[in-house]
């Protein structure tokens, strides 16, 4: 398993974990009012465990297991590094900065930190482009 | 990877994007407003990434990986080739109606949401009916190859 896809895998086990804590913290805000800040932190919550948990693991086991491109036409068998590690990158920095802007966002309504959000969502989605472009040549059969 | 499975692969990352750009469309109407139009690509941006995404790419994946059939096809011995996976007619029956449920949703639930009216639920809910029967066809396709490797192999 190459250290990239180890690191994927790693960091969406971290979110998985991270998730259910939050949840849990969630659930304990319900009962005993620990914080107004968890009151509005579900949305980020789901998407903690969509994005960052099963959304990461499947884009890391996809990088490790389809199809490789053979040594003789490309030297990079998973073919970019540099994009793999970009994806991973705009990826987490997109999931991170979701949490920490979004329900402070909800809380007091500062156009700067509905700027983060907004930065938050482009940094998701330029990850979802460039693993589009990172494994749709690999979606092929195997020689 | 056989033909079947880098067509749900494809199909898949396809929704990956849009589900994400219209994930990105949502939380910039947070910071410029956009109109509440906007807010009726909401049913599409999670249906894209929940069912258009990740369970047509786990359903890809499982065909394309998990043990083949050990069972003797009736008076032709074990199968082989693609039918070693299973009914390959029954796999795209899965994709077409997975994919016609997406988007019949997508398109039927803010429409539904925007009128009120009876047509556009009507829809919604044969996106629904789409999506069970590409479930009862997936499971029943490969439910025989989900066991232990090793007995009964080809």
């Amino acid at each position: 398993m190459p250290s990239l896809v180890r690191l994927y895998i790693k960091t969406s086990f971290v979110y998985f974990i991270a998730g259910f804590l939050l949840l849990a913290l969630m659930a304990l805000d319900g009962w005993l009012h620990i914080g107004r800040w968890f009151g509005v932190a579900y949305i980020s919550q789901l998407h903690l465990l969509v994005v960052g948990w099963i959304t990461q693991l499947a884009i890391g086991v996809a990088y490790w297991m389809f199809p490789r491109f053979l040594k003789t036409h490309n030297p990079r068998p998973r073919g970019s590094d540099t994009l793999a590690w970009a994806v991973y990158l705009c990826l987490n920095a997109g999931l991170v900065l979701r949490l920490a802007a979004e329900p402070f966002h909800l809380m007091t309504g500062q156009s700067w930190l509905a700027a983060l959000v907004a930065l938050s969502g482009v940094l998701q989605a330029a990850a979802a482009v460039g693993f589009g472009l990172l494994i749709w040549a690999r979606i092929r059969p195997l020689e | 990877m056989p033909a079947t499975t880098r067509v749900f692969v494809k199909a898949s990352i396809v929704y990956l994007i849009l589900g994400a750009l219209l994930g990105a469309l949502l939380l910039f109407s947070r910071w410029l407003p956009l109109g509440s139009a906007v807010y009726y690509v909401r049913p599409a941006h999670v249906q894209f990434l929940i069912v258009g995404w990740l369970t047509q790419l786990i359903l890809g994946v499982a065909w394309w990986l998990f043990p083949p059939l050990a069972f003797r096809l009736r008076g032709r011995g074990y199968p082989h080739g693609q039918a070693q996976r299973g009914s390959e007619t029954l796999f795209w029956a899965t994709f077409a109606l997975l994919n016609a449920g997406v988007l019949l949703y997508a398109l039927g639930e803010p429409l539904h949401i925007r009128t009120g009216s009876g047509p556009f639920g009507g829809l919604v809910a044969l996106s629904s009916l789409c999506l069970l029967a590409a479930a009862l066809t997936f499971v029943i396709n490969m439910w025989a190859r989900i066991r232990e490797l090793g007995r009964g192999q080809v």
